[in-house]
Parts: C-alpha cells; structure tokens; sequence
C-alpha cells in the first residue's frame, strides 16, 4: 500500500520533472528513439526475410527428398564435391525402377534459355526438363491450360507450360495458350500457365520465371543424357513420416546403382526443404544476433545519454532532494523518484520509437518485403526500454538518495 | 537546570559531536546537556561558530551526534538508522528554514501534501489535512499557486503550514524571518507566537535579540558548550524591574 503510494507519487514527480525541461528531456529521448527502432527494424527485417523465405517455398513439399550431385547449402569445402559424377539420367531412372510402389520419383534437368514469342525476348530464364509428376511433388497447380501429361513424355512432344512472370513478360495481356514460344533454336506450343508462387528469395530459384517442358524433349534439344548434365532427381514419401526411412532407402539405392564399396563415401547428395529451412533459419538467428548486438549499441549509446542527463538532473535538484529527506523522504523514495524519471524518459522513447519503426516498417512492406511488427517484439521493445531506463537510472538514483540531507539543504 | 527530564519533550545528555577536518577534529558540540518541556518556546542564539546549528540539525534529527543521547519524546534517537531518522523528522518534526525550502516546481497544496506522500496518508485524508494546515496559515485560497506566485512571507506561511500537517511534537524554526523585512517576520513571529498559546512546542534559532525576545527562554551557545539558558528579558525584565523597587 505504503510502496503503491509511492510509486504512483515518482510516477507524478518523474512525468513533471520531465515537463519542466522539454527540450533537454526531448534530445535525452532521441538516443533511446534511435536505438529503439534501430533494434525494432532489425528483428522485424528478420521476421520478413523469414517470411518471404517461407513464402518462395512455399510450393516445396516437405516430404520430398531431393537426390542431386550437391548440397543445396555448401557448408564444408566445395572440393570435397568437385569431383563427384553427374547424376545420370539412367541412374535416375534405375531408382525410380527400384522404387516402383514405394515412392514417386521424378528426374529433372535444367538449363537456362532465352525464350521469345514475336518480339518479346526473355533472357537467361530456367527451362526445367521433367515429367508429369512434378504436379505431385509440388502444391503448384496450372492456372490456365493443363500441365505435362505422360503422353508428352513418351512422345517428346514439343510443348510447355510456362510460369507466371514468363507469360507476363513475354506474351502480356494476351492470351498465351496454344502460342509458339521459342526456346533456345526449338519452338514449343503453350499448353498451359502455372499459379503464381511467391518469387524469387534473395537470388534463389525464382519458380515463376521458368518453363517445364517434357524431360524428353528436353533432351532432344539441350542435350543431358548420358551423364553430361546433372540430373535432380525428386523422390516423394508416401507419409510424412515415412521420410526418414525412405531417406536411408535412397541412399542405399543409390549406392547400389553406383556400385559404391562400403568404404566409400556417397558421392550424391540428398537434400531436404527441412535442411534448407534449418540452414536458413540458423543463418538468420546469427543474422539476428549480430543485427541486435549492433544495434543494442546504439541502445546504449542512448542509455549513457539518459544516464548522462540523471546526473546532471541530479545534482541539479540537490537542493530538492535535502528538502525531500528533512520533511521525512527516505533513501528508496528518492532512489524511486530518480528511476522513475529515467524510465519515463527511456518509455516515452521507447514508444515513439515503436511508432517510428511501425511507419517504417509499413514503408519496408510497401517497397522491399513482407514485413510486419509483430507484438512479441513490441513487448519487447517496451520491456527492453523500461530496462534500459533502469540501466541508466539506477547510478544517479543512488547518488541523489544517499546524498547527506545536511549538505543537501546547504547547497546553492 | 529548570525543568525535571521526567516531564521533558525532548531531552539531549552530554552531546558531542565531532567533524574530522583534515588531520584535525572539531568539536562543534562539545558535552550539551538540555531538556525542553512541551509546549516550551526556546530561542537557540549564538554567534557563528558557537554549534548552533549542529544542535540544531541534531535536534531535527538530521543529524546524529559522535557521543551523548538524544532522546524526543522518550524515544532515544541516538542510534537510530536513517530510515528510522526519516520517519522521525517526517512525524514529528516541523522545520521552517530561513529560505522557506519549498518546492519551486509544486504548487502550494503540493508542498504542503508533500510530508504525508512520505508519510503514507491516503490521498483523501492528505487533501483534508493539507487544506486544513492552509486555513490555519491563511493561505487555503492560493492552493493551485506555484512558490514564486507568492510573496515571501506567504512562502512562509505555507512553509509553517507544511510544519504542521503531522501535528509535530516540536516545530524547528532557523532563523524563520532572516530572509523577510521587519514587518513581514513581525508576521511570521505572531504566527508562532500563536501556535505556541495553542499549545505547540517551538524551537526557534536566531541571532537577533529581538526576535529571540518572542520565546520564553533563551539558550545561549559559545564554543559548543552552553554558555547561559535563562528566562527571555522581555519576561524576566518585570521581575527585575519589581525587585528594583
């Protein structure tokens, strides 16, 4: 009750004492401002970098095992892969044979083409060579047309299904089923066009900027047979939690096929989204911590200011403090008093730092990423700042509540 | 020594205190000895240097002496903690400072609210108390005035009014119309007087002979030690005068 009292009473004095001097109290609040959006910012670019992550992959299924040459994510030395074979064309389908009524597997081979309709040309877009089944290891869906049928593939008829910034890039508004796209020296007839996907995530495979056309096909005009281009083979589990054993499958066909020793070690990758997400995820939690330990510099840089200020405001108001004690203040009502004015101060920046960063992130979302402030991270920040108040507070609290009240009454 | 310490208010034994001036040590008190009743008017005078205000800061219990006892209504303060000393000087003791020592930033009903804030008086019985101290003092219309609204003698008013919220058991006056003209601390000087016809203790320090003549006795300091404490001229005056004849 006692201490209620006193604390509503520090809050009046704390919030008066910082009325009586605005434009000093206002430079004061700058510091933590600054420092609070810098941190809000960080951990909101995060959470949109994580977003627009998620969002590109959208499509993935999780419960995909992708067999390929590399890892997706090289994390040890690049030569220890170098001079592993290409994945072969045979051997993908060797697997798929040996696999037959336990997965599905799907071979692709990629490239990168100019594509052109009339005059409209596209440069560098990927051209994917697969089968039917893509539809099965993707959420991605045609949104016009149709996809690739088996008929397609066996036939190695010249046709393709396009993604949505190729039809809008190269046949515009109009409508692009049943038109001639040239790809490369080949011309092959729209079938049908992807749903869009989500784009590209930091120079990742953009799945909207491609051409799927029969892996057949594919072969017959850019070459990759016999084991001149790297085959990607996509196996799907038939349960999400089948994935580990079916993961150990894979690698022991594939060691057959490739009639590895067992000493050897495999000379194939198998690659997951998991890994992939967990990779990234770890990467942004680094990414994270340096971003906030950077910018909780400027944060303190701030707190110094307020601390800064405390003494100044202190010594300022010694007189007071002697008056407060000889009228019957004691020590932890002064020490109360002073933190409350700094933690004011470091709230009142901390709020309109919140407000800052909430326009800037509106600003970021309109122009770079998805972004958004989450409330975890406003009650962060709010937290952080009444602790940096604290922080910064309690060193001149102390001085000004064990001042002598004798002295303190004396001092000019 | 007039009254007996049984019936004493406050009560200081054999008080010393000592300051640690570089390599040497002062005594600004030096072994004072004195009681004071309820409802006594006392003038503290000496020339500067005499202790008097070391005693004085004892007594308002902001300070504590070296050696000695200090006792305030039976409560040997001596030894207390600053807490302690805190809650002392907030309940029962009442100071007016010579520069009035209010709070330039709060108005008036504020700072005279302020020593209940500290005491823990729920906010209602706080207004009540605070406006009742007003109207004592004359000042209940000025409550939403800041200090400096005010004249110097109405900042003592309010600074008495502040001294009394807590009906303490002795009001503390430093030299309480140093900072005021004639007339002014004549009015000052009234006010004390009748608070003292009602009942009040009052502890005045003062270097100027005509203002001590207000209190009933005099304590006189020289060197940390009592020097005199004898009955006010002013009251002792017709006495000698009826000896004389």
């Amino acid at each position: 009750m006692k201490l209620a009292l006193d604390l509503g009473e520090s809050l009046q004095i704390a919030l008066s004492a910082i009325r009586a001097n605005k434009a000093r109290g206002a430079l004061t609040t700058l510091g933590i401002i600054i420092g609070i959006v810098a941190v809000v910012l960080t951990m909101t670019a995060v959470n949109g970098l994580q977003n627009r992550f998620r969002e590109s992959f959208s499509s993935v299924g999780t419960d995909v095992i992708y067999v390929s040459r590399m890892p997706w994510v090289v994390m040890n030395d690049f030569f220890l892969y170098r001079n592993r074979p290409n994945l072969e064309l045979r051997e993908a389908l060797a697997l798929e044979h040996n696999l037959r009524g336990r997965a599905l597997v799907n071979p692709s081979l990629d490239t990168r083409r100019d594509v052109k309709y009339r005059a409209e040309t596209m440069s560098g877009v990927t051209i994917i060579g697969t089968t039917e089944k893509q539809t099965r290891m993707s959420s991605a869906q045609p949104q016009s047309g149709r996809f690739l049928m088996p008929f397609d593939i066996q036939y190695r008829k010249n046709v393709c299904v396009i993604g949505t910034e190729i039809r809008n890039g190269v046949f515009g508004t109009s409508d692009p089923i049943n038109k001639s796209l040239r790809i490369g020296r080949t011309t092959f007839r729209v079938i049908g066009v992807m749903e869009k996907q989500g784009g590209s995530f930091l120079d990742g495979p953009n799945f909207d900027r491609q051409v799927t056309i029969p892996i057949s096909s594919f072969v017959k005009s850019f070459g990759g047979d016999h084991g001149h281009q790297d085959v990607n083979v996509a196996v799907k589990a038939p349960s999400q939690e089948s994935m580990k054993d079916l993961e150990f499958e894979v690698i022991g066909q594939m060691r057959q096929i490739r009639k590895l020793r067992p000493t050897q070690p495999d000379n194939f990758s198998i690659n997951k989204l998991d890994t992939l997400v967990g990779t990234f995820n770890n990467v942004m939690g680094v990414v994270l911590l340096v971003g906030l330990l950077v910018t909780s510099i400027s944060l303190f840089v701030g707190a110094i200011g307020v601390m800064n200020i405390m003494f100044v405001s202190v010594t300022e108001r010694t007189r007071e403090i002697g008056i407060r004690k000889a009228i019957g203040a004691k020590r932890h009502s002064i020490l109360f008093q002073f933190l409350f004015e700094s933690s004011a101060i470091c709230l009142l920046g901390g709020t309109i730092g919140i407000v800052l960063a909430c326009l800037l992130t509106a600003v970021i979302n309109a122009v770079l990423m998805p972004a958004s402030v989450s409330v975890p991270i406003l009650i962060l920040a709010v937290v952080v700042s009444i602790a940096v108040g604290v922080f910064a507070g309690v060193a001149p609290a102390y001085r000004g509540a064990t001042l002598d009240p004798i002295e303190a009454l004396r001092y000019e | 020594m007039l009254p007996s310490s049984s019936e004493s208010n406050l009560s200081l034994r054999d008080v010393v205190k000592s300051y640690a001036m570089g390599t040497e040590t002062v005594h600004a008190l030096n072994g004072v000895s004195l009681d004071i009743v309820k409802n006594e008017y006392v003038a503290i005078m000496g020339p500067s240097g005499s202790g008097k205000s070391t005693l004085m800061n004892i007594i308002g219990c902001l300070d504590v002496p070296t050696s000695g006892s200090y006792t305030l209504e039976g409560v040997p303060v001596a030894k207390m903690t600053e807490s302690q000393l805190a809650e002392i000087r907030n309940r029962r003791i009442g100071f007016v400072f010579q520069t009035f020592n209010l709070l330039p930033r709060a108005n008036i009903f504020h700072n005279v609210e302020l020593p209940m804030v500290y005491g823990g008086v729920p906010r209602a019985e706080r207004r009540a108390r605070a406006e009742r101290a007003l109207e004592t003092v004359g000042l209940a219309d000025r409550m939403k005035h800041k200090p400096n609204q005010l004249s110097g003698g109405q900042r003592q008013r309010v600074a008495i009014a502040r001294a009394l919220v807590f009906n303490p058991s002795i009001i503390l006056a430093d030299e309480p119309t140093g900072n005021l003209d004639t007339k002014t601390g004549d009015g000052i000087m009234a006010m004390l007087d009748d608070l003292h016809a009602a009942g009040q203790t009052i502890i005045l320090v003062t270097h100027e002979e005509y203002i001590a003549e207000h209190a009933k006795r005099t304590v006189r300091l020289r060197d940390g030690l009592i020097e005199s404490d004898v009955a006010t001229m002013r009251d002792a005056c017709p006495l000698i005068l009826a000896q004389a004849v």
